[in-house]
């Protein structure tokens, strides 16, 4: 029966484990697009971080469960191993997580400002062209 | 009088026009979230042609629209991060030498410090034993020397900021010089009608360089393209430049002037200056005195315990530690003040064979100090704050790095990309921006979750 239990939660930290490898490269995949300006390997990715996070703390709950109904109870927490690998993991999660933060913080204010931009001009739309264009705020004709 | 005065006329018609326009748009940008805001609308028109005799000149403005409009936004923000990014890896490069000094080495103060406490363990069981005397007062002096060398470690850092800031001044303005030379021929070929297409790619590297060393703002006016440091003193005016200038502070340390003589070293930011400013001036003095508050109340405590007890000759216990008078100089001139260990005052009531002191002079390291903690939670506070920092200058620095990279791909995204479409790109990331934060909180949460988790 223990045995049982134990090989049930063994089971779920080691689904854990792999969400918290697969969300750490979540987080990078969305960094790298974020700086690719590409929107739909962003969205993509976020998709993968909501249904990860979402399996994690489903998974966290109950292993948390498992541990409250069976206090003392001969059920061992994770084998030092895995237990190691599991706090390795979410540490390195957590260094990417503030990254990213902090990526969205920066990101955020650049693309508000692009957007605001676009939401408020009412001239005529004109492209410009030419390999100097970065640097032209205006043109003069004479 | 057609020509020269006529283009020149016209050219600064356009300017003032544009600016117009940009000012409205700016405008209309800060108030985009304003409930009752109304929206200023540039309006453009062409100039006539103007003919004088045989001379057909004029034309008129055009402003390009939003696509200049955004690549000025994206000059802008470009300029910033670049500024920021330098600062981040400025202080990420300090923090990490900062580091090293609280890192375990064996004579860090953590380390010592804990001899010393298992020093005064051994003495209490067996106090009359010399040699476990001896090893107290030479723990005592090791954990001295570790004050003095964290303290002069961080003194060093600072030393080596202020010698950044005479040096990065001196880079700004070289460049600032050149590029107001540039500028100046910049104008001169705009005059006679050439393309200073080469020259203007110079002065934009130089711009960006500039942007690197110190956080700077670019308008135009009249007089052309200014360029002014954070605070608004002018680095460049359109041929013209203006010096910063460094002069030593009161605290011996450089200050920064502009070219007027006014002292503008708090207003600066961003860049490797305003880094080298921030960690010279906040930074480190904050380690600091943090070190020098624990130097002088744990040695104070120590001393008044040695004061209750009586040493191996039945005097009363002398001062174990010796602190400068000034606070600011604690930890770099604390030292053990006695040289003999049976100075140490182990008795509680002046017999030979008592060692009823020693337990006063032990719990001087783990009681509670003026400030609040214990020594060691003390000492461990500041560990925190330094690693926390040095993770944090880390941090913003990859993550200001890729926000950099995402600007330039968007400056660059030049060909095949309509302003539709890019507009589009940017609200759906900004939509996705909100439902990421809700993710970013999450993982927090996990954090804490994992821990109870496995433990």
């Amino acid at each position: 029966m223990i045995s049982d239990a134990m090989q049930d939660r063994n089971g779920k930290l080691e689904e854990y484990l792999q969400l918290l490898h697969s969300m750490a490269f979540e987080l990078e995949r969305a960094m790298s697009a974020i700086s690719q300006n590409s929107a739909s390997a962003f969205e993509e990715s976020l998709a993968n971080q909501e249904a990860f996070s979402t399996r994690l703390l489903e998974l966290a709950d109950d292993i948390s469960k498992t541990k409250q109904q069976n206090p003392g109870a001969g059920i061992p927490v994770a084998g030092d191993g895995l237990s190691g690998e599991i706090q390795s993991a979410s540490n390195s999660l957590q260094m990417l997580n503030r990254r990213y933060s902090a990526l969205l913080k920066f990101s955020s204010h650049s693309v508000a400002l692009m957007v605001s931009l676009f939401s408020s001009f009412q001239g005529q739309l004109q492209e410009g062209s030419g390999s100097r264009l970065k640097v032209q705020t205006w043109s003069c004709r004479v | 009088m057609g020509g020269l005065n006529t283009t020149l006329l016209i050219g600064m018609q356009a300017l003032e026009v544009a600016q117009g326009a940009l000012s409205a748009t700016s405008n209309n940008i800060a108030n985009a979230n304003t409930v009752g805001y109304t929206r200023e609308i540039p309006q453009l028109s062409e100039n006539q042609l103007s003919v004088s005799g045989s001379h057909v000149s004029g034309g008129g403005v055009s402003l390009d629209g939003i696509k200049s409009v955004r690549d000025q936004l994206l000059n802008i923000q470009i300029l910033q991060q670049t500024a920021a990014k330098n600062s981040a890896d400025t202080t990420s490069a300090a923090m990490d030498q900062l580091q090293n000094f609280f890192t375990t080495s064996g004579n860090d103060i953590a380390t010592t410090f804990s001899s010393f406490s298992s020093g005064l363990a051994q003495l209490s069981s067996n106090s009359s034993n010399s040699a476990s005397q001896q090893a107290v007062l030479a723990d005592g002096q090791a954990l001295a020397r570790s004050f003095n060398a964290t303290a002069n470690g961080l003194t060093g850092v600072r030393s080596q900021m202020d010698t950044q800031v005479s040096q990065t001044v001196a880079q700004i303005n070289s460049l600032s010089q050149q590029i107001a030379q540039l500028n100046g021929k910049l104008s001169q070929l705009s005059a006679a009608g050439k393309d200073g297409g080469t020259i203007q790619d110079q002065r934009d590297v130089m711009v960006q360089q500039l942007s690197q060393l110190t956080g700077i703002t670019i308008s135009n006016s009249s007089d052309g393209e200014v360029i002014t440091t954070g605070n608004g003193s002018p680095l460049v005016m359109g041929s013209e430049s203006y010096s910063l200038q460094t002069s030593a502070g009161t605290d011996g340390q450089q200050r920064v002037l502009d070219s007027n003589g006014n002292d503008i070293t708090a207003s600066i930011q961003g860049g490797k200056l305003g880094a080298s400013i921030a960690l010279r001036d906040q930074t480190v003095p904050g380690y600091l005195t943090q070190l020098n508050t624990l130097a002088t109340e744990f040695a104070t405590a120590f001393n008044a315990a040695q004061a209750k007890g009586f040493d191996a000759k039945g005097n009363v216990g002398k001062d174990f530690f010796s602190i400068p008078a000034n606070a600011a100089g604690a930890a770099a001139g604390i030292s053990v003040a006695i040289t003999d260990a049976t100075k140490i005052a182990m008795s509680s009531d002046g017999s030979s064979g008592s060692n009823g002191n020693v337990a006063n002079l032990s719990a001087a390291l783990t009681g509670a100090l003026p400030s609040g903690s214990s020594p060691a939670d003390t000492y461990s506070n500041l560990l925190f704050n330094v690693g926390n920092d040095a993770s944090n200058a880390s941090t913003n620095s990859s993550a200001i790095g890729q926000n950099l990279l995402q600007l330039t791909n968007l400056q660059g995204s030049v060909s095949g990309v309509s302003i539709d479409e890019e507009a589009t790109n940017l609200i759906r990331f900004q939509t996705a921006y909100e439902a990421a934060a809700r993710i970013i909180s999450t993982i927090q949460h996990l954090n804490s979750v994992t821990m109870n988790m496995v433990s």
